[in-house]
């Protein structure tokens, strides 16, 4: 029985080259415009996504910063700087339920590293072991800082792939020279343009006692659980900068005093915001594609109106209202299927076209390179929608059309000649 | 009980003024006659076999075809009686343009859900019956006016009916063709002892029928038995 219905189909079309094809060509377009939306919606997500895949999304970065509120006897404008204090805090038995990896981090000194007569720009960086756990660091060759490279304050060094490449090449093993100190290269990350790509990996001890004899910590950072909205975020985040305020003599309601850098939060407000990105693209696409929807109603409508003696006719000898009714809206399905298919292809070409072309440029936005568009392309997951969409507005396409034409009366039909 | 049982039958329009158009039809029809409706424009033939043909509805009385009390059916139900139990011959062929010869000899096939291939034997059958086989796959404005009305015929016997109603079949033909067309109704009726039922305006073509029922003014006149074909003279068509 469906065969017929499409053989039922393609006679009418036949016969309707010239309006099916216009009528068809406004759901491609809309289909058309919808997937080459998606598509580029997609390749700026995902373009967004990349740099945040390079953290570990439950984790908290703390740095000091300049107070802004007199307090405690200190005026206004003091500089705030981490120290041990603060690792303590966070390592304590306050925070012990939530808090699992502390990883601080001293930084803040750009240096040379030399090889022979090669040299290369170098940012110092003194870590433990747990920062290659937040901060995820892309190993090419050899390994990251160890426990016993921390205890035994060995003068050891992670380069990136980029430094190798300009200090002459497979450096794993070789020594460099950095402010008159010599470091062994005992692994070499990838540098990607989207990352940072002049940072020194060295043990903690080692960069403290090398580079920075004080007590101050650079940078310190963490990883947490057992937080799972934005409000215990938040709530977490406002009670743990308040103890280091409070450890650092500052007002708890000085926005300046302790930047904070709270990733897990940042992340859920990303996802939310690209949510609404995402549900503003498929608006637009649909409203696109209801002028389409509104053309093929338009055009069944007059192909309705026109097959009335047909209808007449068929009705006479034996169909009844659900036979007529099916085989509107099935013709007003296969129309709006069909070009919507051709849309939908020429669509995904055009997104490949994107991403051949405008996904290969890179911006450079001042210390780093980001893609404009990553991968602007849509999956199964769309096409399947969208199929299911096309379905929907053939038949609500083809609804008031089928209506008119099953309530026929034969004999009004059978007269209409 | 007669295979078609009117009892009383009133029909009224209501298009702005009321018109009392059918005013207690009582009429009987046997199974296997060949029976001619007369009447002048007007005189309510057309909508008597409407109503025959479960095409309107009738306002009160009743109406049994083959046993069954056709009123206030719905649609779907009349379209089932239709198919079942009713061939159709109209005046202008009312065949399907877009659709050959064949297919639209299926076509009441289809609607009772018969497979492709059956349909399509079964249709080659009356085609074939008709003297149309190697017209079959050919569209109907490529046909004369004789050979559609076969094919309409074809497409009103495939369905096996009870009863096939022909309004004015011969009204858009030419005389030599409007001949065969009646010769071949009268063979349907005396071979298969089909029921006919034609309606008309022309006393040649009803007198082809055994039996002629003249209706003016919405009520039956007078029922003539015409046997001998002897109700006419002249030629069958003017």
């Amino acid at each position: 029985m469906i065969g017929d219905i499409f053989h039922e189909i393609g006679s009418t079309v036949r016969n309707n080259k010239l309006r099916t094809a216009l009528t068809g060509f406004a759901v491609s377009w809309g289909i058309f415009l919808l997937i080459c939306l998606l598509g580029a919606g997609n390749g700026l997500m995902n373009a967004f996504m990349q740099g945040s895949d390079n953290f570990v999304q439950n984790s908290i970065q703390v740095w000091g910063g300049t107070t802004s509120i007199p307090a405690n006897g200190y005026k206004e404008g003091r500089r705030i700087r981490l120290d041990q204090g603060d690792v303590d805090i966070t390592l304590g038995r306050e925070f012990a339920d939530h808090v699992d990896m502390v990883a601080p981090v001293t930084s803040g000194l750009s240096t040379t590293l030399i090889n022979g007569d090669k040299t290369v720009e170098g940012y110092v960086r003194g870590v433990t072991p747990e920062l290659a756990s937040i901060e995820k660091v892309n190993l090419k060759s050899g390994r990251f800082i160890n426990p016993l490279d921390v205890e035994q304050t060995r003068k050891v060094v992670v380069i990136s792939s980029k430094q190798e490449e300009e200090l002459g090449g497979n450096m794993l093993g070789k020594w460099v020279t950095i402010s008159g100190f010599s470091f062994k290269v005992i692994g070499v990350y990838h540098s990607d343009e989207s990352n940072y790509q002049s940072d020194n990996y060295m043990p903690y001890s080692t960069a403290k006692g090398i580079f920075f004899p004080d007590s101050r910590v650079g940078t310190l950072s963490f990883t947490f659980h057992g937080i799972d909205n934005l409000q215990q975020s938040n709530d977490f985040e406002q009670e743990y900068s308040s103890r280091l305020k409070a450890h650092h003599s500052a007002s708890p309601d000085d926005p300046n005093a302790i930047w904070i850098w709270n990733r897990f939060s940042q992340n859920i407000q990303m996802n939310s915001a690209m949510g609404i990105l995402n549900i503003a693209l498929w608006i637009l696409g649909i409203l696109t594609l209801v002028s389409g929807i509104v053309g093929v109603s338009n055009i069944m409508l007059i192909s309705v109106k026109e097959r009335t003696h047909e209808f007449g006719i068929r009705k006479a000898i034996g169909a009844k209202p659900g036979n007529i009714l099916s085989l509107i809206i099935t013709e007003s399905i296969c129309i709006t299927a069909v070009f919507g298919y051709i849309g939908m292809v020429l669509g995904m070409v055009a997104c490949e076209v994107m991403d051949k072309t405008i996904g290969q440029r890179a911006v450079d936005i001042g210390f780093t390179q980001i893609h404009m568009l990553e991968n602007p392309t849509v999956g199964v997951g769309v096409a399947i929608e969208a199929t299911i969409l096309l379905i929907i507005a053939g038949t609500i396409a083809g609804l008031a059309p089928a209506r008119k034409a099953s309530k026929v009366r034969p004999i009004e039909a059978l007269r209409a000649e | 009980m007669a295979l078609i049982e009117l009892e009383n039958i009133n029909k009224t329009y209501n298009n702005g003024q009321p018109l009392h158009v059918l005013k207690g039809i009582d009429l009987q029809i046997e199974k296997g006659e060949f029976v001619s409706i007369m009447g002048a424009s007007g005189s309510g033939k057309s909508t008597l076999l409407n109503i025959l043909g479960i095409l309107d509805n009738y306002d009160t009385g009743t109406y049994h075809l083959d046993g069954k009390l056709i009123k206030d059916l719905s649609e779907k139900q009349a379209a089932q009686y239709r198919n079942q139990m009713i061939g159709f011959i109209f005046q202008s062929f009312n065949l399907i343009g877009f659709k050959t010869a064949v297919e639209n000899v299926e076509l009441p096939l289809y609607y009772q859900g018969v497979s492709r291939k059956e349909r399509h034997t079964r249709a080659m059958e009356y085609l074939e019956k008709m003297g149309l086989t190697q017209w079959a796959t050919h569209f109907p404005n490529e046909m004369s006016g004789g050979q559609r009305q076969r094919v309409a015929i074809a497409r009103a016997l495939i369905t096996s009916p009870s009863i096939i109603l022909a309004d004015e079949p011969t009204g858009a033909l030419d005389s030599k063709t409007s001949v065969e067309v009646m010769q071949l109704l009268k063979e349907l009726n005396k071979n298969d002892g089909m029921t006919i039922i034609v309606v008309t305006h022309e006393s040649g073509v009803a007198n082809e029928a055994d039996k002629i029922i003249h209706i003016k003014d919405g009520i039956i006149g007078n029922i003539e038995e015409n046997r001998q074909h002897t109700a006419w003279s002249g030629p069958m068509v003017k």
